[in-house]
């Protein structure tokens, strides 16, 4: 294990490591956005709103990241709508993470007991006041796990961007490989790239989770 | 538009379809030899033994915090080199599948053989059933229910990935679908928007009614 | 049964009459008066709650008692708002309070409402995010709009009451099951409610944990509060009431101001039938 190749080629990893965690954060948050629109849309149960969003996370749960990101960069081209390639990686992992951030409100707003709001409703509160200090906290609370698992997801599906030439991790490592043809050390920088990116993410999910339990126990 | 009309032409549709066999046999391959290894990482699992338990949990962990293309890469680049395996594209995909497949469906094993309360060992032990019986006759049912509707949905989640595979070269459905955008692109400059609709609904067609299934089988199964 | 007699006077409970009757009338209780309260849901053949009539005299406890499937609770929770009705009226302390609604849909609760009303259900839940402190003061303070301090003067007053002062600041997972009844006991009267109503509150707790809740209630029976019990506990109901109705499919069976005798000498055989099914008898051995 030449630990001096490692040493020397880092900084090319930690560039992008920069550029995975760039293109899944935008990615991320458009993701949650898009979830609490489309359950909003459903718990508010506008009829014709609700099945598109349902189509929607049928069709992007069924088929693979790549294929939405392929269909993007090299398609939309062709209806003169020419995106970068950091713009169509970050609408395809929003695309892709809306649907299962959806998935992971919609079941933390379901699992709120009945009783609770009929509690809150026997107290006086108004509809607002019920959704802002009895729904919400209990369906965040359940839901926590579900979104820490989506965003851990989400980082790992943004591996895939590598396909349309953003320098990410994987692409630098293939690169490399090459390049150079010491391929243990690329793939152990592979390695502890991402365990860097992941593993403290996963830490904070965690940490999330224990905090928020309160609907769970 | 024009570019539609290459999805007619003669042995566009075919070709398209041999490569979504490609597809769908990695999938199915994968997933035939994952289950018996799945099976036994998932009764590995549930062993008393602390190093056995300490293994297994880091295979998972690791197998499920690495990026799947991360892992093909190892596969195919690392391992070819360590063991001087002349491992083909196909052969690393199918062999990371197995891996990853067996790890996940391990833990769903797990996960099901430890929800079913104790209470079900013992009645079972007091009404005079041995311990094979108990396990084929009262605990395996319950088991399935409640990891029939995840395996499925693991089973949706591993065709997917297939799509991978065109990174590390095996001509599958996208890579076909790049070979007949690239062999036409003069006679049909749009076909890139067609091809690559058609590949994305053949995902989905192939994918839905997996989900479809997983999802009755919750609701049929669904236990309080 | 007294008349409601509606001279209103803005607090519900003063000028009803038959308040000679009944010296304990306080500030806290009105009187209640249900007329031919119809209650039917949209697919059903049959109505819930078929022409119910009856009148709850400020001060008093009215037990609601009856076979599963009579209407018991949804009696209750049309009285609370939680469902709509499709006949009749319900009047507490002169003021209309419910009335048939054409359309299916529920008026949305007023601030108001919330101190007419006041309601503990069969499941314990508490919002599992605020300590038993909050839970309490969450809704005086935010729907009521009363000054903080006060509010948490009585708050942990009413903790006292019910004996749970030291845990003001436990969370409600960290509670027995009576333990957060008796805190939602708590969280229920502190609006100051002009009827409370319990539905089946001790049914699904633990035996050992139904007796600090039903002492609790007691209590507050004395205290003059106007309240609905809907209850299986026969020793407790028996004790508690000031009068009795059994409620069967839909409609009352029989009604008495006099427990006791109900308990004792049920008059009607549907009465007698329900009573029996509390009472055991091994019958003889076969020899």
């Amino acid at each position: 294990m030449d630990f001096g190749f490692m040493m020397h080629y880092a900084p090319y990893f930690v560039n992008a490591a920069y550029m995975t965690v760039f293109i899944s954060f935008f990615g991320l948050v458009l993701s949650l956005v898009l979830g609490l629109i489309c359950v909003a849309v459903q718990m508010a149960n506008v009829p014709v709103a609700r099945q598109i969003v349902r189509a929607y996370v049928e069709l992007s749960r069924n088929t693979p990241l790549l294929v939405q990101l392929y269909f993007l960069y090299f398609g939309l081209p062709k209806l003169g709508v020419s995106w970068s390639a950091e713009t169509c990686a970050i609408v395809g992992l929003a695309f892709l993470g809306g649907s299962y951030m959806t998935e992971a409100l919609r079941g933390g707003f379901e699992a709120v007991p009945r009783v609770q709001l009929e509690s809150a409703r026997v107290l006086g509160f108004s509809p607002v006041q019920t959704f802002l200090h009895v729904t919400v906290p209990q369906a965040l609370s359940t839901a926590i796990p579900a979104v820490v698992a989506n965003v851990i997801f989400l980082v790992k599906e943004s591996s895939v961007v590598s396909a349309i030439a953003l320098a990410d991790v994987m692409y630098v490592t293939k690169d490399l490989m090459g390049q150079t043809y010491d391929t243990y050390e690329s793939l152990t920088l592979l390695v502890i790239t991402y365990l860097v990116i992941l593993l403290p993410i996963s830490i904070v999910g965690t940490v999330l989770e224990r905090r928020f339990d309160y609907a769970r126990r | 538009m024009r570019g539609a009309e290459i999805l007619l032409q003669p042995g566009v549709f075919p070709r398209l379809l041999q490569g979504l066999w490609v597809t769908v046999w990695i999938a199915g391959a994968s997933v035939l030899l994952a289950l018996p290894l799945g099976l036994l990482v998932g009764w590995l699992m549930t062993l008393k033994n602390p190093a056995v338990r300490v293994i297994m949990r880091v295979y998972l962990d690791f197998i499920r915090i690495m990026p799947q293309l991360a892992l093909l890469f190892i596969a195919f680049y690392g391992f070819a080199q360590a063991f001087d395996w002349n491992l083909d594209a196909t052969g690393a995909c199918v062999l990371v599948f197995v891996l990853w497949g067996a790890a996940e469906l391990g833990d769903l094993v797990r996960g099901a053989l430890e929800s079913i309360p104790r209470t079900q060992y013992e009645s079972a032990k007091v009404l005079g059933l041995n311990s094979w019986q108990t396990f084929t006759r009262v605990i395996l049912p319950q088991a399935l229910r409640r990891l029939l509707p995840a395996s499925v949905n693991l089973v949706t989640r591993i065709v997917k990935t297939t799509s991978l595979a065109t990174l590390l070269g095996v001509v599958e459905v996208i890579k076909v679908g790049q070979q007949i955008i690239d062999a036409n692109r003069f006679q049909y400059p749009d076909a890139t928007l067609w091809i690559y609709a058609v590949i994305f609904l053949m995902y989905f067609i192939v994918c839905w009614p997996l989900s479809i299934v997983a999802r009755r089988l919750e609701k049929r199964w669904a236990h309080d | 049964m007294t008349d409601i007699n509606a001279t209103t006077t803005g607090s519900a409970s003063l000028g009803v009459a038959g308040a000679a009757e009944h010296p304990a009338v306080t500030a806290q209780g009105a009187a209640l008066s249900v007329r031919h309260l119809v209650k039917q849901y949209d697919n059903a053949s049959a109505p819930v709650l078929n022409d119910i009539s009856f009148d709850v005299p400020a001060g008093q406890v009215f037990v609601i008692l009856g076979p599963s499937g009579s209407g018991k609770s949804t009696l209750l929770r049309t009285i609370a708002g939680l469902e709509p009705i499709q006949g009749g009226e319900i009047t507490m302390g002169g003021e209309l309070l419910r009335q048939a609604q054409s359309a299916g849909k529920l008026r949305s609760a007023s601030a108001s409402d919330s101190t007419k009303v006041g309601m503990v259900f069969q499941s314990y839940d508490l919002f599992p995010n605020k300590t038993v402190l909050g839970n309490i003061m969450l809704a005086p303070v935010l729907v009521q709009k009363r000054d903080k301090a006060s509010v948490q003067a009585e708050a942990l007053r009413l903790l006292e009451r019910v004996g749970l002062a030291d845990r003001k600041d436990a969370w409600p997972h960290e509670l027995s099951g009576g333990q957060r009844q008796r805190v939602a006991i708590c969280r229920a009267l502190i609006e100051h409610p002009q009827v409370m109503l319990f539905d089946e509150v001790t049914a699904a707790l633990d035996p050992e944990m139904v007796r600090e809740v039903l002492d609790v209630i007691l209590e507050l029976a004395n205290s003059g509060q106007t309240m609905l019990i809907v209850t299986h506990e026969m020793a407790f109901a028996r004790a508690v009431a000031d009068h009795v109705v059994l409620l069967a499919n839909g409609s009352i069976v029989e009604e008495s101001d006099h427990p006791q005798e109900f308990f004792d000498h049920p008059h009607t055989e549907r009465a007698q039938q329900f009573l029996a099914t509390f009472t055991y008898d091994r019958g003889q051995r076969q020899s």
